[in-house]
């Protein structure tokens, strides 16, 4: 196994970290990174919104932001920690530079009243904005590995079609009715769709509507330079040199998160390179909880005591391997050779960087789980 | 304190807490001791797929999702016959985008119906992981931003005085015994309570386990004293961070103990627990 998250470490351009809320996810990314720089990558983790906890423990407290900064990971190794936290607004604003004809043209756009807000309502703008930068830093010559652990949304794998979203929602013909209301071919179908907008607009009220088609027309003629960097965007992504891994957790709801994001990945065709089973319970010797509980049963005092706490400590490693086990039965149907990572909880949270040196040194650890 | 009296000292209960930390286990627990204390109990599920509950007279179950809420919203006024031949997703994400938040204000919209339709005694939520939380209860800010008239503005500023009304709602916040969650649920809390007035009740604190006494682990084997020492140092860092919690919140807090059992088994043990834990409350 060890060989495994090193060679991925060392091989890939970009990983993915994707998992539910509350698995550890983005430390998890952070171990991951870490151990890249360890072998000599320089390694960038982007985070999209990280427990402040993570933040402080990296050294980075109050000074993460959209600019990548150098973690200081103690060690001499030729590799390099970067972390930057994704920022929706300034990676929006270097969207709309680098898609405007002329810098006039991008300030009209960036002095709309209205584009402020609606750059951050936009259909999907945070996963899509997600996906941009971390184009962005796959292509800035100062990385060689882009981790990115993936956001917090209510569909597992939105992120990865939201630059596509994106490009449809602006094609969308309502969408260009408002954008451009007498441009020739579309009258026909105006005819159509001017009650769909009146409606939207008693719903809405017509300064909002308004509002919103002043942005669409400010963007007008953009749209093609979206959709091709959507494309671009979602073919970096879908690349060879992508690893995705998903982080699970021995709980019933994670593991069946974790298991919608692998059938999420299947349907995409996407391979699953890693699977982490992270905050796994600790195991104290071989025997089993039931062993424990009768010396428990047998004995008196300090020492009763002490042999009910290992039972129940195995106990729950029992519980754990066994909803691990059948979570990797299921992901073997779709993933026949996804190997499976183990890291054992700490008997406290992950909140310095020691622990996430102690987590990476575990996912590198051999491991004798398949 | 009595459940009866937890229960009834407001209508509505909104259940929030991050990922992983048992909040929907939580909302179904207090919406069945809800139930068993004698209260016509609505327990609504903003996700899809919630879990399963066990059955009581007195308790139902309904789902509302923002993206149906949105959906059924556009269909009433009209839209549903107009939009035929253009793809839907189209329409609702325009809404959405000229009007980000409406699918959350009409979710609270939904619940605040309940509540004045006195559609049971309590109306439990299983609300949204933290950080959507705080969207969901800002989405009425939010909004009146851009629209502050005609039916939507209207109805912002009656669910935000549901929200602020202690008497009607308060927020349950769950939470395990760790630092960071600790940390996040505190700023969860200042943020609506900043934001929208929201007041509070006690914090869950889910899977506390169980504190170890004082043994001598010299004479023990290895794997006894290893086991010991991790259990010790696991209930150490957890009351650090319960401390922390007792010390940033005023309203305090109910301790959840770590259970083995899952699924309706572990809802009925939790319903027990939450009784026991409410009993110590002043």
């Amino acid at each position: 196994m060890s060989a495994l998250v090193d060679t991925m470490c060392r091989e890939s351009a970009i990983i993915v970290t994707c998992g539910t809320g509350g698995v550890g996810k983005t430390s998890v990314a952070a171990a991951l990174g870490l151990r890249a720089a360890r072998l000599g990558r320089r390694a960038v983790v982007i985070t999209i919104d990280p427990a402040r906890r993570l933040a402080d423990a990296i050294g980075l407290s109050g000074r993460l932001g959209n600019e990548p900064l150098k973690v200081d990971t103690g060690k001499e190794t030729g590799g390099e920690l970067w972390v930057t936290m994704l920022d929706v607004n300034e990676t929006f604003d270097n969207l709309v530079r680098d898609a405007s004809p002329t810098p006039e043209r991008a300030r009209e756009v960036m002095d709309n009243s209205f584009y402020r807000s609606l750059s951050r309502s936009l259909s999907g703008t945070r996963d899509y904005m997600a996906a941009e930068r971390l184009h962005e830093l796959h292509n800035d010559p100062r990385f060689d590995l882009v981790i990115i652990d993936t956001p917090p949304s209510r569909n597992a794998l939105d992120f990865l079609e939201s630059p596509e979203r994106l490009a449809n929602f602006l094609k969308h013909p309502l969408v260009r009715l408002l954008a451009a209301p007498g441009r020739g071919g579309m009258r026909l179908a105006n005819a159509a769709l001017t009650p769909v907008l009146k409606v939207i607009s008693g719903i809405v009220g017509s300064d909002a509507l308004t509002g919103v088609a002043a942005f669409l027309r400010s963007i007008d003629g953009m749209e093609q330079e979206f959709s091709r960097r959507a494309l671009e965007v979602a073919r970096t992504i879908r690349g060879d040199e992508t690893s995705f891994v998903v982080v699970a957790a021995p709980s019933t709801d994670a593991l069946r998160e974790a298991g919608r994001f692998v059938d999420e990945l299947h349907r995409l065709g996407i391979d699953l390179r890693l699977v982490v089973a992270n905050r796994m319970p600790p195991r104290f010797g071989t025997g089993t909880s039931a062993d424990e509980r009768a010396r428990s049963v047998a004995t008196t005092g300090e020492e009763s005591l002490a042999h009910s706490i290992l039972a129940d400590l195995r106990e729950d490693a029992e519980l754990a391997d066994s909803a691990i086990g059948t979570f990797a039965d299921s992901l073997h149907r779709n993933f026949p050779r996804a190997p499976i990572s183990t890291a054992t909880e700490f008997p406290t949270d992950i909140h310095d960087m020691a622990s996430v040196v102690r987590l990476a040194e575990q996912l590198a650890a051999p491991d004798d789980r398949q | 304190m009595e459940p009866h009296h937890f229960f009834t000292a407001q209508r509505t209960l909104i259940v929030a807490g991050k990922g992983g930390v048992g909040k929907s286990t939580v909302a179904a627990a207090l919406a069945l001791l809800s139930a068993r204390s004698g209260l016509r109990t609505l327990l609504v599920s903003l996700d899809a797929e919630s879990i399963d509950v066990p059955a009581h007279e007195l308790l139902e179950k309904v789902t509302v999702t923002p993206g149906r809420a949105l959906g059924d919203y556009l269909s009433s006024k009209g839209m549903g016959l107009l939009s035929r031949q253009l793809s839907r997703s189209g329409i609702v994400e325009l809404v959405a985008t000229t009007a980000p938040g409406l699918d959350d204000l009409l979710v609270l919209g939904r619940i605040k119906a309940f509540e004045r339709e006195l559609r049971a005694d309590v109306i439990v939520v299983d609300g949204p992981a933290a950080g959507h939380a705080v969207d969901l209860v800002r989405a009425p800010i939010q909004l009146k931003r851009a629209i502050n008239s005609g039916p939507i503005g209207q109805q912002a500023d009656e669910v935000l005085d549901m929200l602020a009304d202690p008497g009607r709602c308060r927020m349950v916040m769950v939470t395990t015994p760790g630092v960071t969650p600790v940390t996040e649920t505190v700023e969860v809390v200042r943020d609506m309570v900043d934001s929208v007035r929201a007041t509070f009740a006690p914090v869950f604190v889910n899977r506390v386990d169980d504190p170890v006494p004082p043994i001598d682990v010299s004479a023990l084997s290895p794997e006894l004293a290893g086991a010991v020492g991790y259990a010790r140092e696991r209930a150490h860092a957890q009351r650090t961070a319960i401390d922390q919690l007792h010390e940033a919140m005023t309203g305090g807090h109910v301790e959840l103990p770590r259970r083995r059992n899952a699924g309706p088994a572990l809802v009925q043990a939790m319903a027990a627990d939450i009784e026991n834990g409410l009993g110590l409350l002043a």
